[in-house]
């Protein structure tokens, strides 16, 4: 990218149930961000306020925000996807030259306020899907992560090692919901069956949460912080909607979001130059699937890289060393705290959870059934 | 008062608003099919693909799919799942019995249609099984005519 816009920084937060209001969350994480970078609401340029109507119950629910993110008589807009899109769309309102700072402010409570499976009955075709009463995210999940396993001849046993290692590192991270120290490969396999090879630990926690990340151009990010990370590059891709059409086994928009956003970065040879990537796999078969979609893993390796610990906060190319969103999913905020985990490693900050090498990383997001839609980021120092 | 003493105000979403979704030429046409216990699918001219449900615009080509194709009743099981829960309305539910939802490629068509499998163990399922369409006795034009399939 020609143009270079910084994360400054950010403030998240993540529960079963985070017991206050969404607007006190709002609020505190925004007011703790801007106490952070010593400004205030008058030195943000843009905002930009990813919500879901359908979660909140209420059409329009950036309206309700606005104060508590002190966007009020301001320039404000909104995203009703991942959190990862928000910043694309606040990354090139400043490569827009509008603007010297952008904040995306993001917010999703699933885990008390309602179900997220709701949410997902009610992105389905109305006029086929619902009728039809044959899917629901679960059932789409599972038929994606027989798919893979199937194409490579992979055991489901795979599912309880990455399962293990997410909700170990999960364990180690104060900012994740579910946190399970000690837990084993064999107590994900005795979890309850969904819908096969899906259990309960190998899918996602209903989880509250947010993330506020303030974005700057070059001329600003110094004046704001001393550790700017930088986007080198950003691609997005969005596949079929419907099951039947696309290729379940690998994933077409994570392949393609990963692309641009590689070509964009100057990366040719993924695997060997990214250090460490943060993956939005919502269910544990989707953290290989997306690596080996985006070329982080040898396709048909998987196994053998997690057995090898290759994937591990101390491997050779760490995955979801925050836990990923098997530790966290607040819908709005997933793809968002991606980001924010690798900026915490990027500027050595992740604690006990902290990766060896950290300069360059990949950051994924999705949206709908089976990431119908992947975004995808590369943030370097 | 603390965080936790404060009280829930609990709206229900009134998803009971009613939409008129026109469904459309090309799966009106599928749904009269059903009338007959007819399967059809739609043809694209540029990469000649086959859709089952026929659905108009092919998203590769940007292009209208102008041809309909009556496809096989019997096909090939290419990716299942066994169903231990249902979700309704957001909340997870046991079932009875486990239950095989299907993905299956009707000869002739190049996408996998989704639908109920049964007439078999569930733990017998396995992919590149054939089988075949179950109609309801009274087709009407519905979804729900075509049932199930089941093992040729
Ligand atoms: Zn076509």
């Amino acid at each position: 990218m020609d143009n270079k816009v910084a994360i400054v920084g950010f403030r998240m937060a993540a529960a079963p149930d985070i017991e206050i209001t969404r607007e006190r969350l709002a609020f505190n994480l925004t007011r703790g961000l801007f106490d952070d970078l010593g400004i205030e609401r008058d030195d943000v340029g843009t905002t930009i306020i990813c919500s879901n109507d359908f979660l909140d119950g209420r059409t329009i629910s950036n309206v309700f925000l606005d104060p508590h993110v002190g966007a009020y008589m301001k320039d404000e807009s909104k995203v009703e996807m991942d959190g990862l899109n928000a910043l694309a769309y606040a990354a090139m309102r400043i490569l827009s030259g509008q603007y010297e700072t952008a904040l995306v402010a993001s917010l999703g409570l699933t885990g008390s306020q309602a179900s997220p499976y709701l949410h997902i009955e009610y992105t389905m075709d109305a006029s086929y899907d619902r009728p039809m009463k044959l899917l629901n995210e679960l059932a789409a999940a599972a038929l994606q992560a027989k798919s893979y396993l199937a194409e490579h001849g992979y055991s489901e046993g795979l599912l309880d090692e990455v399962a293990a290692k997410d909700l170990a590192n999960a364990a180690g991270n104060p900012n994740q919901a579910r946190r399970m120290p000690g837990i084993t490969a064999e107590q994900v396999a005795a979890s309850a069956m969904y819908y096969e090879p899906l259990r309960e630990l190998h899918c996602y926690p209903p989880t509250d949460g947010g993330c506020m990340m303030l974005l700057a151009s070059e001329k600003k990010a110094g004046e704001l912080c001393d550790k700017p990370v930088w986007i080198l590059g950003m691609g997005r891709s969005t596949d079929n909607y419907y099951l039947g059409d696309r290729d379940l086994a690998t994933s077409l928009s994570a392949s393609q979001a990963a692309a641009k956003a590689c070509e964009a970065a100057g990366i040719k040879d993924p695997a060997g130059e990214i250090d460490f990537a943060e993956i939005s796999s919502l269910f544990a078969h989707q953290e290989p699937l997306f690596a080996e979609a985006m070329g982080l893993m040898e396709s048909g390796k998987a196994p053998d890289a997690y057995r090898a610990g290759d994937t591990a906060i101390n491997g050779r190319l760490p995955i979801n060393p925050s836990g990923g969103p098997l530790g966290g999913h607040p819908i709005s905020s997933t793809g968002l705290i991606r980001a924010a985990e690798t900026v915490l490693q990027l500027r050595g900050e992740a604690g006990e959870n902290q990766v060896t090498k950290a300069d360059v990383a990949l950051v994924h997001g999705q949206d709908g059934l089976c990431a119908q839609q992947s975004v995808v980021f590369v943030l370097g120092t | 008062m603390g965080a936790t003493e404060e009280a829930y105000f609990t709206p229900v979403v009134p998803m009971d608003f009613t939409y008129n979704y026109r469904v459309g030429h090309y799966l009106q046409r599928y749904l009269d099919g059903f009338k007959e216990k007819k399967v059809l699918g739609a043809k694209c001219p540029e990469c000649g693909q086959v859709v089952v449900p026929p659905r108009k615009y092919c998203g590769s080509c940007n292009k209208v799919r102008e041809e309909f194709v009556e496809l096989s009743q019997e096909g090939t099981l290419e990716n299942f799942t066994v169903g231990h829960v249902t979700l309704v309305k957001g909340k997870l539910n046991e079932v009875e019995s486990p239950y095989l939802v299907g993905m299956i490629k009707l000869d002739g068509a190049d996408n996998l249609l989704l639908a109920r499998v049964e007439g078999l163990p569930v733990g017998e399922a396995k992919t590149g099984m054939r089988l075949r369409a179950v109609w309801k006795d009274q087709a009407e034009g519905d979804y729900s005519d075509l049932d199930h399939f089941e093992p040729v």
